[in-house]
């Protein structure tokens, strides 16, 4: 069932999933790192890259943010179930 | 409207003359024996000299203000700038039970309220316009009676509809009185609440129903809706495709499969589930058919330049130039093919969201039937 609650305890695991990812250990293994490639002004355009960008992008403007959503839903859950 | 320009303007500039509030507030004007009697009293209540009284800074009653006049309806705002001081010292305390008797405090009380109140009015106005575009918002909702009959027959029927580009006036689109093409708000909306109320009448046929059923599928209804906006942003950002249509037109046209569910639904209270499934497939035909034609234009029609755009025989420049579309870099014709899956895309998910959302509330007999 769809509320707005399950919505957004999914939306707040899925952040936590895009910023877990770790920028050192794991992406730049798998060639997704955000500063070694080879930026060249031809790969602008391609769907990996805007990918990776919104990753790094959601990384950077969520990460402050959502440790507050956790602890408050940690909270709500363990008091409310 | 309550904003007064000149609230600031010679407020330094000694005692002035002060209009009662009561004549001008929506109360009425007082009897013009009680309002004479304010001045006597104070005087005998402090032993101060004659007007003005210390603790009024500076604002001086007339007595001979004519009361009896009925003041005029724009004026109020204005007041505000008549009374800048407020009691800054407060008198003994003794005095102050027969000071809030008098209707002056309390005037002056009314109007600093009036005051705070317009202040935060002002402030939430202005902090509500940074997240939602407030002037944007009002021309999806400039609609009038006949524009929705015209856009439910089209939502409905739009077969024989001809004319499908928006009509542009001056570079900004019409309002939607004026051209039954442009999206609107008001039919979303409208439908929502329908589909709620519906639902929750639906869910009392079949004996499903309690109080909190409704919110429940309120916010169900809600939650799909902001998954689905956030599914078709994601799309268009991720896919890298530029389009000329605004989130509020794709909230708008993504709103009008209320229709077709609310379509569906009454076809299922009279005729049961075969019903429901015959008038929703049809209603998802014609649901698919509008949107596809409605959505080719505004989306197809940034595709300027002079490469061939994969639909089929498009000319390049549809219609009118489009100029949410003039600063492009490059468009190229691997965009006009994403900007077709993403049109075909919202066409197939429309029919299968709107029968997602009702399947469940349809009744397996016909609930509602002459032969009872």
């Amino acid at each position: 069932m769809l509320t707005l609650w399950n919505l957004f305890e999914a939306s707040l695991l899925c952040l936590n999933a895009v910023c877990v990812l770790h920028e050192e250990r794991f992406m730049q293994k798998m060639g997704w790192g955000a500063n070694n490639r080879n930026q060249g002004f031809e790969d602008q355009s391609s769907m990996k890259y805007q990918v990776l960008n919104l990753v790094r992008s959601i990384r950077t403007v969520t990460r402050i943010p959502l440790i507050i959503l956790n602890i408050l839903t940690i909270i709500f859950k363990l008091l409310l179930g | 409207m309550n904003f007064n320009a000149s609230r600031n303007v010679g407020q330094a500039s000694g005692p002035r003359k002060a209009k009662r509030v009561s004549d001008v507030s929506v109360m009425g004007a007082p009897s013009p024996v009680q309002a004479f009697t304010p001045p006597g009293t104070f005087e005998q209540g402090y032993a101060q000299a004659g007007p003005p009284p210390p603790y009024q800074q500076g604002i001086q009653l007339d007595p001979n203000q004519d009361f009896g006049s009925p003041a005029p309806a724009p004026a109020p705002p204005g007041n505000f700038g008549y009374m800048p001081g407020y009691p800054q010292t407060m008198p003994t305390p003794a005095n102050i039970g027969s000071m809030i008797q008098q209707p002056i405090i309390q005037d002056m009380a009314m109007q600093y309220g009036n005051q705070l109140a317009a202040q935060g009015r002002e402030a939430v106005s202005r902090e509500l316009g940074r997240f939602v575009p407030v002037s944007r918002l009002r021309y999806y909702f400039a609609v009038d009676t006949r524009y929705v009959l015209r856009k439910l027959i089209l939502i409905i029927f739009p077969y024989t509809h001809k004319e499908w580009m928006v009509k542009y006036d001056q570079e900004s689109p019409v309002q939607p009185r004026y051209d039954v093409n442009a999206p609107d708000l008001y039919i979303p909306s409208m439908g929502y609440v329908t589909y709620v109320l519906l639902a929750g009448f639906m869910l009392g046929i079949q004996h499903r129903f309690s109080p909190e059923q409704i919110s429940i599928q309120a916010s169900s209804a809600l939650a799909y809706i902001i998954f689905e906006m956030v599914l078709y942003l994601m799309t268009l950002y991720i896919t890298n495709t530029t389009t000329a249509l605004k989130t509020l037109d794709l909230l708008a046209f993504s709103g009008y499969k209320y229709t077709t569910m609310i379509a569906s639904l009454l076809a299922a209270l009279l005729l049961g589930s075969m019903g429901y499934y015959c008038s929703l497939i049809y209603c998802s035909l014609a649901l698919s058919f509008f949107l596809v034609k409605t959505l080719r234009l505004q989306l197809l029609a940034g595709s300027q330049g002079p490469e061939q755009p994969a639909y089929g025989g498009y000319p390049s420049n549809y219609g009118n130039p489009n100029p949410y579309t003039d600063n492009w870099a490059k468009p190229s014709s691997s965009g006009t093919k994403r900007r077709v899956y993403f049109l075909l895309f919202v066409a197939i998910t429309q029919p299968l969201l709107s029968w997602w959302l009702t399947y469940h509330l349809v009744p397996s007999a016909p609930s509602i039937s002459p032969a009872r």
